[in-house]
């Protein structure tokens, strides 16, 4: 956690909670305009708010920006409130909260944003899921999942295939922020040639180039054959073999591997 | 091929099967024939493995191991050193090798 957030931690716990009768009081107050009562509604209220962001942390957002959204649901909440209705402010205002700081992680959660109808399918496929695992005490089979929604497996395992959270590869190690300066990015190996290997590339190479210059043209052609290596397209004097000419020869080498055998 | 009793082939023998337009020495030496170098397999086996002998050389060196004739071999007709060789020729052309 950030010192930042410490602090407004801190601050929020020092605001006292508000009575029934104070909440009724104060939204008269802010019906009439007034704005530090509004204020005041607000700070009172923001260790709800605070509570709530904390509900949905690790879902692939900053701690800041859920408090943030939920802050402003708060807003909205206190906004719309009508006192006359009998209710407690807290009972309106989580909804409103919830709202926002869902809304906030469907659009920021993922690095692409999922159209409606995707999200409304990965909503059918969430509910599926949990329906048939209720019936039959077991997950169902994508091929279920699809025959159940009627669609076809692809969208399925596509659907599931988008919801996978990404993850930012700069994203600081262990949940509490205090893993150091050690990122993802840092736990990923490193497959390229270390400089070791490449000086012994380098050498070997430097070693076979002056070998293969010692080789007879003979020699060269049979390394040729043997390894299947592609001829000069200006030597066809050397090399002028075809597919054909390939398949032929190789009749001819089963036949005298049979007269041998013989 | 019929082996001495008791030998044991380390790392197994080099085949061409893998590699895509590669012959066998039976191939190679009905080739060679016809091309006016008369040989049978076994020459084109000779023959091969000189070359590979020859760059197989250069390799004991740099890495200070025994320049004896049957070490020199042995890593010859080892089928890693040989996959070594085509790996290197693939990347730089044999033409570039030279």
């Amino acid at each position: 956690m950030t010192e930042l957030l410490e602090g407004f931690f801190k601050q929020v716990g020092k605001t006292d909670l508000l009575s029934r009768e104070q909440e009724i009081e104060i939204s008269k107050r802010i019906e009439a305009g007034d704005k530090r009562a509004r204020d005041q509604m607000i700070k009172a209220n923001l260790r709800l708010a605070i509570s709530i962001a904390k509900q949905y942390q690790n879902k692939g957002c900053d701690m800041e920006d859920l408090i943030q959204e939920s802050s402003i649901g708060l807003i909205k909440a206190i906004d719309r409130f009508d006192w006359r209705r009998g209710f407690k402010f807290s009972t309106y205002a989580c909804w409103w909260i919830k709202q926002s700081v869902r809304t906030h992680i469907a659009s920021h959660s993922a690095s692409f944003k999922l159209p409606t109808y995707a999200k409304n399918m990965m909503f059918k496929i969430q509910q599926a899921n949990a329906e048939y695992e209720r019936e039959f005490g077991q997950k169902p089979t994508n091929q279920e999942v699809a025959d159940l929604l009627g669609v076809s497996i692809d969208t399925i395992e596509s659907m599931i295939e988008c919801t996978v959270p990404s993850v930012s590869i700069d994203k600081a190690l262990g949940s509490d922020g205090g893993g150091g300066t050690r990122t993802l990015r840092d736990t990923i190996p490193d497959e390229s040639d270390s400089v070791e290997t490449v000086i012994d590339n380098q050498k070997i190479l430097q070693a076979l180039r002056g070998a293969m210059s010692s080789l007879t043209p003979r020699e060269e052609k049979i390394v040729r054959l043997r390894f299947g290596i592609a001829e000069p397209d200006d030597d066809t004097e050397r090399f002028p073999i075809t597919e054909s000419e390939y398949s032929d020869l190789k009749d001819a080498a089963r036949a005298a591997k049979k007269v041998g055998a013989k | 091929m019929s082996m001495p009793k008791g030998f044991k082939s380390r790392k197994g023998y080099a085949t061409i099967a893998e590699i895509p337009g590669a012959m066998d020495y039976r191939t190679i030496a009905e080739k060679m024939t016809a091309d006016g170098d008369k040989m049978n397999h076994a020459t084109a086996r000779n023959v091969f493995l000189s070359a590979m002998r020859k760059l197989a050389l250069p390799i004991h060196s740099l890495y200070d191991l025994d320049d004896d004739d049957d070490s020199i071999m042995v890593t010859a007709k080892d089928p890693e050193f040989q996959s070594g060789i085509v790996d290197m020729i693939d990347e730089y052309g044999i033409e570039n090798l030279r």
